[in-house]
């Protein structure tokens, strides 16, 4: 089976039933999404489909199609940040980093819909992602200010 | 702009279906003659559909003018909302925030394994969502919903055997008798369920306080 992560297209052999995340992981070593729960309970998984966040744990891969697939490693580069992530840099969001790479890629999908969303916007797009350093401050107020960024661009 | 990412948010829900075909349980439609059901029969087979109605696994996503899915039943303990303060929105597939389908993925056609997993997120063959604010179920009375779901206007403009059409092909109701997990299904039979609705009808549409 074919399927196209950042842009990559490749060739797989795997049954259907697979979740995303472990195709990710386990064949491609694309590890940016981490397994935390495997039920869709924590985002720290969460990818891109489509340009929309999907937790990749919940997505059997037979259920992908020719939907495309963003990983953290395909959001921006090292000399290309996206917004999102220059401002999880500027706002040192991360403490032990585990679940940064869900809450980047559900922050980034969230203000490509949403380019202004209100505090109770943000906290309810971004309560299914769990972080146990509990980083919920500095992630809503970062994304309040990707947000102004994103604005001024 | 509020429209634009409606209209993107709704795009990609089936954008990313890859089939919406029908799975699970196929449904007979066959009303029975007119004037063969009594008022009696009628208001037994309304009870039964009430009984459906208000199980958890239909009514935790009638929720009404709320957008929070709630929690509820045996498979849940302490009735609450719907963890992760998910909030479906005016477009009650959680365009304005978080979308159903980011954690209730689609399945292609065959989803009868799909929820097998417990706590897991159910899916199904088609773009999870909340009911529509109308069809406020969640801890309504048996006249409230009898008087909701034979008037028109609040129940998507349907006829009985409309309703019955519509149970055989939304795939999410199919599920409620198929959840997986460690849910409790939806009492009877999805046939069952078919039946009493269309012989409610039959019988004219009969509610308890009439
Ligand atoms: S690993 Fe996917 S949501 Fe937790
Ligand atoms: S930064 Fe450690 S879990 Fe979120």
């Amino acid at each position: 089976m074919q399927i196209t992560v950042n842009d990559t297209s490749y060739t797989i052999d795997v049954e259907p039933e697979m979740p995303l995340l472990w195709v990710l992981r386990e064949e491609l070593g694309i590890t940016g999404p981490k397994y935390g729960c495997g039920i869709a309970q924590c985002g720290a998984c969460t990818v891109h489909v489509n340009g929309y966040a999907v937790r990749s744990c919940q997505l059997a891969i037979g259920d992908l199609g020719n939907s495309s697939v963003k990983t953290i490693e395909g959001l921006g580069t090292p000399d290309s940040l996206h917004i999102v992530q220059e401002a999880w840099i500027e706002h040192q969001v991360a403490q032990c980093g585990y679940c940064q790479s869900g809450q980047i890629m559900q922050a980034a999908s969230l203000l490509s819909t949403n380019p202004d969303p209100s505090d109770d916007q943000i906290d309810a797009a971004m309560s299914g992602n769990l972080c146990r350093c509990g980083t919920y401050p500095r992630i809503r107020a970062v994304v309040k200010a990707a947000a102004k960024k994103l604005q001024g661009s | 702009m509020k429209m634009s990412f409606l209209r993107a948010a709704f795009a990609i829900t089936s954008l990313f279906s890859v089939t919406v075909l029908s799975a699970g349980d196929k449904v007979e439609i066959n009303p029975p003659l007119a004037g063969s059901v009594s008022k009696e029969q009628g208001l037994e087979a309304w009870s039964r559909i009430f009984e459906v109605a208000s199980h958890p696994r239909c009514a935790n996503c009638h929720t009404g003018p709320s957008d929070r899915p709630m929690w509820s039943g045996p498979s849940y303990g302490k009735t609450r909302v719907h963890g992760m303060n998910i909030q479906a929105g005016n477009s009650r597939i959680g365009a304005e925030t978080i979308l159903c389908s980011t954690c209730h993925t689609n399945k292609s056609e065959d989803w009868s394994n799909a929820n097998v997993t417990k706590h897991a997120a159910p899916r199904v063959a088609m773009s999870w969502a909340l009911a529509p604010a109308t069809a406020h179920w969640f801890g309504r009375t048996t006249q409230q919903i009898c008087e909701q779901l034979r008037n028109p206007e609040t129940n998507g403009d349907r006829d009985t055997l409309e309703i019955a059409e519509h149970l055989n092909h939304d795939l999410i109701l199919h599920w409620a008798w198929a959840p997986g997990g460690n849910r409790e299904p939806a009492p009877y039979s999805l046939q069952e369920h078919v039946n009493d609705i269309l012989a409610w009808g039959v019988a004219g549409t009969p509610c308890p306080q009439d």
